[in-house]
């Protein structure tokens, strides 16, 4: 069958109200679900799951592949309005979305949000649709010492996102790695850290260490201090985002969005890194990286492309593999199994038709992302104008509610009740969070890529540098370290005082 | 605090954690099977590694903050560290012990009604008609759309029973 | 207040106990899945929650609680009320292969009271397409010879205690410790392993694998039933003259905290004999490569006591209990 008769197969698929409709109120329902803390795109997407049973595999699964696109965007609304990110992808968001909403331009980040989302959606798809098979072949040779290596790579963000002292930003990376400890061991099944309670076992659930970090600190800030804000502007304020803002963060957007790609179509990963390495690489070669971190809108605009980089890309492994690349496309793939079809390289040959129809849904996806998107920042925006002293207690009571739903455990409320106290802590001896966090997710990836590796190779070290992959990642890291090493000791040298932190 | 008194806290603090997990922490709650046939398989060596790691930050915190200026000054200055700031810090304490004995108890709903509005207190809001009534109304909404729109098996309370 | 009552999950919170039983049940049940979304045990769950609510007459409200193994969730059926009104999805892995090989596991058998066993999953090993290893007979050539590893879904799992019991059944000597394990965090990336080139072979239940053996991507050694199993061009182990590792299926069930009364226990009993009845069920189940058999509560009770004591004995034999 030749490109354009898979076309006309697929389009003939699509091509009809129910699939554009289905498509449309999941991307309506993702944003909305990613809006909520706790509740996060991949929650979302499980509970839509049920309903796609009875429709027709395409409907079903374009409804849930708008969920998951809108629920990555809708995760940055909270993160810039209240500190709290919708869903785990969005938390580089918070580094400079949050700043400029304390400054009355949540209205500029949102719209600059819903920019690069939409652009990094479209250049995933395109990716996905061009690349696919290329791409999935190239993620089969991503093993262990891959991985490893990659994962190494990634924890120099640390150095980006650590604020004015790298020291600090290493200390909280470390107790970042720590707590990310608590479980069980992944190659002996022993405890460590756990005191024999079954919940620990399972380690922290990550977004209750996430809500926990962010916006607890923020609740017990103004519990310290209530009246800090008086006198700030936090109104929404008239100012949207202009092209003169997207023309000067496009090239962290398209970088962003093919971190996303080459991220996402390596099972494992995810979109949070994908956004801390996004905005860290924008943050190097910025001219105005000194703003990063204060409410610099490019920062913005590199963590969304990021983030929803990665949401096109993640079908690769998908489609091409059958392989899931992270929750939420597990859950995508058991709707294609209730359907009785079997992604894989086959499903190309078999079932053309589908991918192309899918393929047609997705381009169109970004189109309703931009629609519904606008409507809801409009929507959103007036949580920036609630009285802050009503604002904090109902933020409170969201996250209780997110949290636990998360894993239908109290316990999970209980940690981030406790996450809250130590990011409080942090944020008084100015420890900055984004480290612990990328440390909290990248952490146990490492040790357990690391260990899987000696297992394969016996114990013998070198297949640490097994190949070309590895032997590009640890070249990268190790630039990247004497870079940082340079800058530290150069500020060293300069003589005290919390100076710029080394560039990465 | 200063600068100075930061770092130095810090360092100190880091270096404490790291004897801490060194010395009591890992050796008592970290367990390993007998038979680990390489140190660097065993589950103990990460942990190791983070504590070693920590301890050497801890140094760098320390020779960093003596570097600093003792007289500079903070970039933030901190005259809310009274009193009254931390009562209320204690008390937001202890609310969110008092939640975490009462959400099995109570529920989830009724809690979260009592934290709320015991929140918009502590903060001394401007509104407390719109407080009270908020705290009614925010745990009923948040039940109402988590129960029967996301179907999540919010906990009731022995008290009342929700639909 | 300990950590242990702060575990306590959503579901103790249940209302007037001991009332009469013959109303039962009064309102919702909270149904505990102790593994995420997506995974065959919550596709199981939910595809039998449609018949079986009917069947009911109230709802049932779903509730994944994941961690551990399927441990945390466990635990929370294990410590709520006795009262029906919380029930666990009970799997292979969290309820037979978990207590035979976790001295640390914070339940037993005993502190559960199964109602039905209604699905059995058979299991299946495969090695990847580009794999020279093209029967079981060359595979225990390998892992007799040069060595061989597997993947899995994690210490203690399924996928980890199946492999080690292939081995053994196939006389290589010392077989927790002949072949290397390389255990992944979770189903689908211990079938990444094998596909990337990461482990050797991987023996789960058949429908994690189905996809992968159809899309010709890797290629299915033997299965675990008497008879051959639809879509896998593969011997049973009964051909292969080894009929006892047919005990090594997966299985996914029904149960409540141990002082579950009777009555309750006899309803359960009645409900899943109406609920598999259902014809949509039946085909959805097994076209996802399940077979559906129902069992009443005391068949469940003892099918489970008798694939534990063999794990048991198996782990025990080769030494592969996880302490501390």
């Amino acid at each position: 069958m030749s490109f354009l008769d898979s076309l006309a197969a697929g389009l003939s698929l699509v091509g009809n109200i129910e699939a554009f409709l289905a498509l449309f109120i999941g991307v309506v329902i993702g944003v909305i679900g990613g809006a909520i803390p706790g509740m996060s795109a991949t929650m979302a997407v499980a509970l839509t799951l049920p309903f796609t049973f009875a429709m027709q595999p395409i409907t079903g699964i374009l409804l849930l592949l708008g969920v998951y696109k809108g629920g990555i965007f809708g995760g940055s609304i909270p993160a810039i309005l209240i500190k709290t990110p919708g869903t785990p992808a969005s938390s580089a968001t918070i580094l400079d979305g949050y700043p400029l909403a304390e400054r009355g331009e949540a209205g500029r980040a949102l719209g600059m949000a819903l920019w690069a989302s939409c652009t990094a959606d479209v250049i995933s798809n395109l990716a996905l649709i061009l690349f696919a098979g290329w791409l999935a072949s190239f993620a089969l040779s991503f093993g262990p010492p891959e991985f490893f290596t990659l994962i190494l790579f990634s924890l120099t963000i640390i150095a980006g996102v650590s604020g004015d002292s790298l020291l600090r930003g290493a200390l909280s990376a470390l107790l970042g790695l720590l707590l990310a400890t608590i479980g069980l061991d992944l190659v002996y099944g022993t405890n460590r850290f756990t005191f024999g309670d079954p919940n620990m076992m399972g380690g922290l659930n990550f977004i209750a260490v996430l809500i926990g970090l962010f916006a607890i600190p923020e609740i017990l800030a103004m519990v310290w201090h209530p009246t800090a804000h008086v006198g700030k502007t936090r109104s929404l304020g008239k100012n949207w985002v202009s092209f003169a803002d997207y023309r000067r963060s496009f090239k962290s957007i398209v970088r962003g969005s093919f971190i996303g790609v080459f991220l996402g179509s390596i099972p494992g990963i995810g979109a949070a890194p994908s956004a801390f390495l996004s905005y860290s690489e924008a943050r190097r070669t910025s001219k105005n990286r000194e703003n990063f971190g204060k409410g610099e809108i490019e920062g913005v605009a590199a963590s969304e492309a990021g983030n929803n980089g990665v949401a096109g890309a993640t079908l690769i492994p998908l489609l091409a593999l059958g392989v899931p690349g992270d929750v939420i496309t597990a859950i995508i793939i058991g709707a294609f199994m209730i359907h009785g079809l079997q992604p894989g390289p086959m499903m190309f040959i078999l079932n053309v038709d589908i991918i192309y129809g899918l393929f047609i849904g997705l381009i169109v996806s970004s189109l309703f992302l931009f629609m519904v998107g606008s409507v809801a920042i409009r929507g959103f925006k007036y949580v920036a104008d609630l009285p802050r002293r009503i604002l904090i207690p109902a933020v409170l009571v969201l996250c209780i509610y997110g949290v636990f739903a998360v894993n239908n455990n109290i316990f999970d409320v209980g940690v981030m009740f406790a996450m809250g106290w130590v990011g409080f802590v942090m944020m008084r001896y100015r420890v900055p969070p984004a480290p612990f966090l990328i440390a909290f997710i990248l952490g146990p990836l490492l040790e357990d890529n690391f260990r899987q590796a000696m297992l394969m190779s016996g114990s013998d070290p070198t297949i640490l540098i097994r190949g070309p992959i590895t032997w590009f990642f640890w070249a990268m890291t190790v630039v990247t370290i004497v870079a940082i090493v340079r800058a530290g000791v150069g500020a060293f040298r300069r003589g005290p005082g919390r100076g710029r932190a080394p560039e990465a | 605090m200063t600068e100075r008194q930061v770092q130095l806290r810090l360092g100190v603090g880091a270096i404490a954690m790291a004897l801490f997990l060194a010395a009591i922490a890992i050796p008592n709650w970290v367990s390993s099977p007998s038979n680990v046939g390489n140190i660097v398989l065993s589950p103990l060596f990460w942990p190791y590694v983070l504590a070693g790691f920590a301890g050497l930050t801890g140094l760098g915190l320390v020779i960093a903050g003596l570097r600093e200026a003792a007289q500079d000054p903070a970039p933030e200055t901190d005259d809310h560290a009274h009193g009254p700031a931390w009562r209320r810090l204690a008390g937001m304490a202890v609310f969110m012990l008092l939640t975490m004995y009462a959400l099995p108890r109570l529920g989830m709903v009724l809690t979260t009604m009592l934290l709320f509005a015991a929140t918009a207190f502590l903060v001394r809001t401007r509104h407390p008609v719109t407080a009270v009534i908020c705290a009614l109304l925010v745990p009923l909404v948040l039940y109402g759309f988590f129960a029967h729109v996301a179907g999540v098996a919010i906990p009731q309370g022995e008290v009342i029973r929700l639909p | 207040m300990t950590l242990k009552t702060m575990g306590a999950v959503c579901a103790l919170s249940l209302g007037l106990a001991g009332a009469a039983w013959a109303e039962y049940p009064e309102r919702p049940i909270n149904m505990v899945i102790p593994y995420g979304a997506g995974g065959a045990t919550d596709i199981s769950a939910r595809t039998i929650s449609e018949p079986l609510g009917k069947a009911v007459g109230k709802p049932l409200v779903m509730a994944n609680v994941t961690g551990a193994g399927g441990a945390t969730g466990s635990v929370a059926v294990q410590n709520a009320k006795e009262d029906g009104y919380t029930m666990l999805f009970a799997r292979v892995g969290s309820h037979s292969v978990n207590p035979a090989m976790k001295a640390t596991l914070p339940y037993t058998l005993e502190d559960f009271r199964f109602v039905t066993v209604y699905e059995i999953n058979p299991f299946a090993c495969v090695v990847s397409a580009r794999s020279d290893i093209t029967s079981m007979e060359a595979l225990i050539e390998q892992a007799k010879g040069d060595g061989i590893s597997f993947s899995s879904s994690g210490v203690g799992s399924g996928p980890h205690l199946a492999a080690a019991m292939v081995l053994n059944a196939f006389g290589v000597e010392d077989a927790a410790n002949a072949a290397t394990h390389i255990p992944q965090q979770g189903g689908g990336a211990a079938a990444t392993a094998v596909l990337n080139g990461t482990a050797d072979f991987l023996c789960t239940n058949s429908s994690a694998l189905a996809g992968f053996v159809s899309n010709g991507q890797m290629r299915a050694l033997m299965v675990t039933t008497a008879d051959p199993v639809e879509g896998f061009d593969a011997p049973t182990s009964v051909d292969l003259g080894q009929p006892d590792l047919q005990q090594m299926v997966g299985w996914t069930g029904i149960a409540g905290p141990a002082g579950l009364p009777d009555e309750v226990a006899a309803k359960w009993g009645d409900w899943m004999q109406s609920a598999a009845a259902d014809a949509e069920f039946v085909e959805k189940m097994e076209s996802r490569g399940s077979i559906i058999r129902v069992m009443s509560p005391e068949e469940a009770n003892d099918f489970i006591q008798g694939q534990y004591e063999t794990f048991r004995k198996l782990v025990d034999d080769l030494g592969m209990r996880i302490e501390g």
